[in-house]
């Protein structure tokens, strides 16, 4: 119980820092109207089949149009409405972000713990790992990849940006650790016989989860950007809508110039999702770095 | 400390200022002359220069290697045929041949008379020549050519203007596919054949053969290539064809020289155009550009069928496609006129046969037509009857009892068993958009019915490799773009022989009958017997449906009017060697009447 009470009011201190923060707000309040876009793509098909945003045409459109009353944002060149295909991209936007971030963060806290906990051969061989990929042009690589295989699915696309993006965040964690266990309780850990196993995920990791959970929010920006430049060079999943999918239809069918309505939609989503994340991230930063704080707070 | 000036002062300060004056008059008439001239300058050397966009480099300039389009737009401007189609009646005309070619049937052979040609160096163009090009396809096997040319068995030069073509035996494809073959000079390529031969791989050592500046009798030669840049042909003055009438036409060129610009992606060549950076861009513009472009002044639009066939492929070696009725059913459940009306935007037509309905002659109009003509729950129904009587079963079926459309659960094999989830392989969406997503429209309306299907996207090597190469699919959708005028490709495609790994055959048919009727077109050279070969051979196709015919699609492409006019349409658009030869500058009187 004191546990939950420490948690909580942990808890309420760093969210009322978080929340006089400008740029908290802002990036909050643009992340729960795409959370809001997201959750409404799964009632798209209480409006009707011509709704559906891969395979709902309006029987009587068969060519893109402007807005009307039952396509408020028009519809693409095959008459199907842009609207729900926004609302559909936002959902996937989150999953391809939240579930390639999450899982490179993964990959990234428990090679940085490890190789900053267990130094030597294993450090160097980690961190030399980390570079390479660091180094990997990792839009480059996922083209190249693209262009072998064919056209990739959400999944791999999540999967292939994950485990391209890990070494900064490995960095980050390792740095984090090596000065966690010079730390009194670490010993005292170790002292009272813990193994490394033991002392690596449940000492070292709660200390450095906030910083990883920081960085996720990096992490997520970056997956939106690699999936939607994929998809709009043609490289992304067909069977998925997607923001980056929506801009490589109307290139590819010719309406880049002649239909703002079309064009002008995934990509503002895009550039505001993206920011949303960078912004909260900002604002987590000064949660966990006191430094950052301005006085009194 | 004021200093007085005095009168010769004055004057020399008078005709200082006089001599500035002077000067900057002088200077004033000389830029003004300089400008001038550079203008009149840019106007001259660009007056008559073509300006052409190409989507893409050419591969090559290896007319032995050379299987892309962007690379045949160059070299088909350089290497001659003997024959060539016209444009208006699509009918083979006598080209560097002077007559059409008189057959001899007693002897099973072909006289072909030449025109007195010249190649681009001044050499002549000989019946030596023919016979050398001739022998370069049969030693090399060269790929494009070989299984054409192997119905020829000997060639003899009557004369250096006449040339006898022996066949094995009868073949009705020889002046479609024979003699529509590019001609090199021998004494051009004579050595690099002789130093192939010595090689291992003569072949390959040929089509590496690097060409720095190819010999042809084409209305243009090249004059320079800066790779990634631009290209620049130069009008050949010793082109045959330069005033004579042929297909009622009195051939030019009548421009000095065609500059071909490579733009990556069709919006910045749209662009180019609008800006009048280019005159003409030689590929197919989308749909979307049209209310943009018909917009714009000066800018022509041009709307041509083209001869090609876009379909569904099935691999009828292995289940479930082994089974006619089920191919019957997924023919059904394809709405045409959605693919048509949407993806095509009605630049184009619906596919019901093998050979497209803009090729008249051989067209089978009598094929069955799965899905014409009905709607939605209609092709349910009709897929329904046709997988119930051959023995399919649901768990939940796409008609309930009461006839009423459901949503189909689990569809069961005639032998009980589910079926497996199927993969539609397409080409990539970068690669064709249209493809991509008819075949996500197909899984679609299969899953309709319960079926458990699946379009995968994949690179287009890959799918080649899949489809010709290993035979590992379920199905795919695939296209050819140019297909021959002459309908011998039927056989090609479903002729029991070529189902071989990167034989045409790609579906595995395999019908005895087929194989007979195939056998029999090629030999006969009645045209008439022939059509009711290949009109029976379409139905038996469409009977069976190894293969769906989906769509033909329609080319536009645009042009500025503002410096040329002449553009020569045909089938396959205005890009063609005729609209090269006819397209002349805009006059001042047309600009201005």
């Amino acid at each position: 119980m004191s546990y939950y009470f420490g948690f909580m009011h942990r808890f309420s201190s760093n969210w009322k820092i978080f929340i006089q923060n400008p740029l908290g707000k802002a990036g909050l309040a643009l992340l729960s109207l795409f959370a809001l876009m997201a959750v409404a793509s799964f009632g798209l098909h209480l409006l009707g089949p011509m709704y559906d945003p891969m395979t709902g045409v309006d029987p009587v459109v068969s060519r893109s149009v402007g807005p009307s009353t039952s396509h408020w944002l028009g519809t693409d060149f095959i008459g199907r409405d842009i609207l729900c295909q926004l609302l559909e991209g936002a959902k996937i936007a989150f999953i391809v972000g939240l579930a390639s971030a999450f899982i490179s963060i993964i990959i990234g806290t428990v090679v940085g713990m490890v190789s900053g906990y267990a130094g030597g051969i294993v450090d160097i061989l980690l961190m030399r790992l980390a570079d390479m990929v660091m180094v990997l042009p990792s839009l480059v690589i996922l083209l190249i990849i693209a262009a072998l295989f064919g056209q990739l699915n959400i999944w791999m696309i999540v999967f292939l940006i994950a485990i391209l993006r890990w070494p900064a965040v490995a960095r980050v964690i390792r740095s984090q650790t090596l000065s966690l266990k010079q730390r009194p309780f670490i010993e005292a850990s170790r002292v009272a016989g813990a193994s490394d196993i033991r002392i690596i995920f449940k000492h070292i990791m709660p200390n450095v989860l906030p910083l990883a959970f920081l960085y996720m929010t990096f992490r997520v920006t970056s997956a939106i950007l690699v999936e939607a430049s994929l998809s709009f060079l043609g490289f992304g999943d067909p069977g998925q809508i997607s923001w980056g999918m929506m801009l490589q239809w109307v290139w590819s069918s010719g309406h880049m110039f002649q239909a703002p309505y079309w064009l002008l939609p995934p990509g503002i989503c895009i550039s505001l999702l993206t920011l949303s994340f960078y912004m909260v991230g900002r604002a987590m930063d000064e949660v966990l770095d006191p430094r950052l704080r301005r006085e009194g707070q | 400390m004021k200093t007085m000036l005095s009168s010769a002062d004055i004057t020399s300060i008078d005709l200082y200022h006089t001599w500035v004056r002077v000067r900057l008059k002088a200077f004033f008439m000389i830029t003004v002359f300089m400008v001038f001239c550079l203008l009149s300058c840019q106007e001259k050397s660009t007056k008559e220069i073509l300006k052409i966009g190409l989507p893409e480099e050419p591969r090559t300039l290896n007319v032995w290697l050379a299987s892309d389009s962007n690379s045949w737009k160059i070299l088909s401007q350089i290497y001659q045929p003997m024959y060539l189609r016209d444009p208006d009646t699509l009918e083979l005309i006598p080209w560097l041949a002077k007559d059409m070619p008189v057959l001899d049937r007693e002897n099973m052979s072909y006289l072909v008379t030449l025109k007195a040609a010249k190649w681009s160096d001044g050499t002549p163009f000989t019946a030596h020549d023919v016979a050398f090009t001739a022998g370069v396809f049969h030693d090399f096997k060269v790929p494009r050519y070989y299984s054409k040319w192997k119905a020829v068995e000997k060639i003899e030069v009557v004369d250096d203007h006449t040339v006898r073509f022996f066949l094995k035996k009868p073949s009705a494809i020889i002046l479609s596919r024979v003699f529509t073959a590019p001609m090199v000079s021998q004494k051009r390529w004579q050595p690099v054949v002789d130093a192939a031969l010595k090689t291992r791989k003569p072949l390959r050592t040929l089509q590496n053969h690097k060409i720095e500046s190819p010999l042809g009798t084409g209305p243009f030669v090249l004059s320079q290539y800066q790779k990634g840049t631009f290209i620049y042909m130069e009008k050949n003055p010793r082109f045959f064809g330069t005033g004579r009438t042929m297909a009622h036409r009195r051939l030019g060129p009548w421009v000095d020289g065609v500059i071909y610009r490579m733009y990556g992606t069709g919006d910045v060549a749209i662009l180019a155009l609008q800006k009048g950076e280019i005159d003409m861009y030689w590929w197919g513009i989308q749909p979307g550009y049209v209310a943009q472009l018909t917009q714009t002044p000066d800018i022509e639009l041009f709307h041509n069928h083209k001869s090609a066939l876009y379909f569904m492929g099935f691999n009828v070696r292995k289940a479930p496609f082994d089974d006619r009725a089920l191919r019957r059913a997924v023919a059904t459940l394809i709405d045409k006129e959605f693919i048509v009306t949407r993806l095509l935007q009605n630049y184009g037509i619906a596919m019901h046969s093998i050979v497209p309905p803009g090729n008249a002659f051989w067209h089978n109009r009598d094929v069955p037509r799965y899905s014409e003509g009905l709607n939605r729950d209609q092709r349910i129904a009709k897929a329904h009857d046709l997988l119930k009587q051959a023995g399919y079963t649901w768990e939940t079926p796409p008609v309930d009892e009461n006839g009423n459309i459901q949503t189909a659960r689990n569809i069961r094999l005639p032998n009980g068993n589910p079926m497996e989830k199927m993969i539609i392989l397409t080409p990539p969406a970068d690669y064709d958009p249209k493809r991509a997503f008819a075949g996500m429209m197909i899984q679609e309306w299969m899953r309709e019915m319960g079926i458990p299907a699946f379009a995968r996207p994949m690179s287009f090597g890959a799918l080649l490799d899949k489809v010709k190469g290993k035979h590992d699919f379920d199905a795919f959708v695939l296209g050819y773009g140019r297909l021959n005028l002459d309908p011998d490709y039927v056989r090609t495609f479903f002729y029991s022989k070529n189902d071989k790994p990167r034989g045409w055959n790609m579906s595995g048919y395999k019908n005895p009958l087929f194989d007979d009727l195939a056998n029999r077109q090629r030999a006969e050279m009645d045209r008439n017997r022939r059509r009711e070969l290949l009109i029976e051979m379409q139905r038996i196709i469409l009977d069976d449906v190894p293969y769906i015919p989906l769509y033909n699609p329609d080319i536009l492409e645009a042009s500025s009017r503002k410096r040329f006019n002449g553009w020569v349409e045909s089938l396959e658009g205005i890009g063609n060697i005729w609209s090269l030869c006819m397209v002349k500058p805009v006059t001042a009187t047309e600009l201005n009447p």
